[in-house]
């Protein structure tokens, strides 16, 4: 028992230095901003597995990101809030929203909640579009503040314009959202979840509130897919509700390729998901317009040949590794 | 408002024929879903290629427009049967694998009509030149030719639905699944079958709309989210719930953005998603 608690700790403390180490080691601007928009997508897939846990499959989780996003930067720049305020009601926002349309979508079969989705996504994002007034139309919103320095007591004052300043940042307000996300798949709240996504007539029977444990389920997703998408902002400066940039369909279908790549069965599956499949992509950068196309083919092989997912590597080397092993020792019990 | 009448008539006119256009993405999509249980998300893509194909018989071969769109049709029904084969037929009876390797043939093609066809629009040669007028505007020809193809292919495949025997054992297998296996009938076939013509139907209507507005690789994304809209609407394997939807979509689509600002406009089918979901989940056509 000790000795498994002294791994996990020394584990998180060397997962926590590489993570403090990684923008000092590669030393190099782009990656660390590579390294930025890994840590906000990593947040918004694990909150679509959150979604997930319910067997919900949404393809509209940008649309929450969006609300959070243009949200939180407008409360900045029109109200004059601070960024440490409006982050959180970027992603509060984002949760009402989820929970006003949550009756009617999840009403209905589970199918439909993707269609439905998926056409709220691109509602919200043809709203921004079409509202030049508020959120600058086609051209975007502009000139986003980065977040107010703060004043710590032994470090002084910190800011966060430069990318390495804003990747700690996202650094330490991702990991404490999946702490919370991680946290409540394991609370009685994620228990009830996974009873209602087994056998949902059992879990009404037992007393379970299933209407209200769902939306709720898709309010938290959503609280946390506006926290990504204020994150975004601030660090972008700027917005665009183009359907090619960061909250068309698209980015949707990405997000929902790195979780299943990365496996759904597993917390961690949309971490390694994200982080694979962007490092990947990045390497391949000199494929260009061929990349979506690869991307596309490992999401369609991962289906067929390793459904799940990366998470899902390690068991299935040991059951070849088993398979190379089992005839010798057949031959050494005749023997 | 005040506006003049003829406007509303344009839009009225604009509205009905995209809304047809519409109708035959619904009919592939609810199709597929009703008899494969799966949501098929490449259809807007299946219908951007069928346009294309017109396109290249139309311009590089000289082929007439109405036999290129045969042909689109044809090559779109192989393409889906070859689909149905080698990607969904594994992963069939599982809920999210079929959605993300539809996804994923989304950005294959997506970009492979990038790379081979360009970023620049194009256009198929119209159906036909000129307009007539109808109560004091001008209603263009091609409009109406548009509106009567798909009309026709409507009632082609209600026929076919229930008048002959592959439409009926169709019928028979979206209703159940393991009861028409029981009577013999052969459920590969049916996926086959329901994926070719749903195809073919998405190639109709891409090239119906590329004769009408333009092409571009991103063209499939926007009928693709109005036939899912229609689906919604009307219920899930409802033929009539699928034309009456999609008119109803069309008609929205063309007075809205008249009536009402373009912010307000962008609302209106979710709104309505919404008010119909309340009402009747199951949609307005549907059944448990």
């Amino acid at each position: 028992m000790s000795r498994k608690l002294l791994i996990n700790i020394l584990s998180i403390v060397f997962l926590a230095a590489v993570i403090i180490a990684l923008p000092i080691m590669l030393g190099s601007v782009y990656w660390t901003s590579v390294l930025v928009i890994i840590w906000i997508n990593i947040l918004l897939v694990s909150s679509l597995r959150t979604l997930k846990l319910l067997g919900h499959i949404s393809l509209g989780h940008v649309g929450f990101s969006l609300i959070g996003a243009y949200g939180s930067a407008l409360l900045v720049m029109k109200v004059g809030l601070s960024f440490w305020i409006s982050i959180f009601l970027g992603g509060l926002m984002a949760a009402v929203i989820a929970l006003a349309l949550a009756y009617p979508f999840l009403r209905v079969k589970g199918i439909y909640f993707v269609l439905l989705t998926l056409l709220t996504a691109e509602t919200f994002r043809l709203i921004a579009w079409h509202w030049p007034s508020l959120t600058g139309g086609f051209w975007g919103l502009l000139q986003i503040p980065s977040p107010n320095p703060i004043t710590v007591p032994v470090i002084g004052t910190i800011t966060f314009d430069s990318v390495n300043s804003y990747y700690y940042l996202t650094a330490v307000i991702v990991s404490l959202s999946l702490f919370v996300l991680y946290r409540l798949e394991r609370s009685r709240l994620g228990f009830k979840w996974r009873v209602i996504q087994d056998t949902e007539v059992l879990a009404q029977s037992v007393g379970i509130n299933v209407m209200w444990h769902k939306m709720l389920n898709f309010a938290i997703a959503s609280f946390f897919a506006g926290i990504a998408g204020a994150l975004f902002a601030h660090y972008q400066h700027a917005l665009s509700p183009d359907s090619t940039a960061r909250f068309g369909v698209l980015m949707s279908i990405y997000l929902l390729v790195y979780m299943v790549v990365g496996g759904e069965a597993r917390f961690a599956g949309p971490i390694i998901g994200t982080v694979v499949l962007t490092v990947v992509s990045e390497l391949a950068r000199g494929l260009g317009e061929y990349k979506p196309m690869m991307i596309g083919a490992i999401a369609i092989i991962t289906m067929l040949l390793m459904p799940e997912g990366l998470v899902g590597l390690p068991n299935r080397v040991k059951l070849w590794y088993r398979k190379l092993l089992k005839p010798k020792r057949e031959m050494q019990g005749s023997a | 408002m005040d506006l003049p009448s003829q406007v509303w008539v344009q839009a009225i006119a604009n509205g009905l024929a995209l809304g047809w256009l519409y109708v035959l993405m619904a009919l592939g999509l609810t199709l597929i879903l009703s008899i494969m249980g799966i949501l098929q998300l490449a259809h807007g893509e299946v219908y951007m290629i069928g346009a294309y194909v017109t396109y290249y018989c139309c311009v590089s071969f000289g082929v007439n427009l109405y036999v290129a769109m045969f042909i689109s049709m044809v090559v779109m029904a192989v393409f889906g049967i070859l689909m149905e084969k080698f990607l969904f037929r594994p992963v069939q009876t599982q809920i999210l694998p079929p959605i993300v390797i539809s996804l994923g043939l989304t950005l294959i093609l997506m970009s492979s009509a990038v790379v081979g066809f360009g970023l620049y629009e194009r256009s198929i040669p119209r159906l036909a030149q000129g307009s007539f007028v109808f109560l004091g505007s001008a209603v263009p020809k091609d409009r109406i030719i548009a509106v009567g193809f798909a009309v026709a292919l409507l009632l082609l495949l209600y026929l076919f639905l229930k008048k002959s025997k592959y439409g009926q054992a169709m019928v028979a297998s979206a209703q159940s699944r393991e009861g028409a296996l029981l009577r013999g009938i052969n459920p590969n076939l049916m996926s086959s079958m329901a994926m070719a013509i749903g195809c073919a139907l998405a190639a109709a209507a891409g090239t119906l709309a590329g004769s009408i507005l333009m092409l571009t690789p991103s063209m499939g994304t926007f009928p693709l989210l109005k036939g899912l809209v229609i689906i919604v609407l009307g219920g899930m394997g409802s033929l009539l719930g699928a034309a009456i939807g999609g008119i109803f979509l069309g008609l929205i689509d063309g007075v809205v953005p008249v009536a009402f600002e373009p912010a307000v406009a962008s609302l209106a089918p979710l709104i309505i998603v919404i008010l119909i979901l309340l009402v009747r989940p199951q949609g307005l056509f549907g059944h448990e």
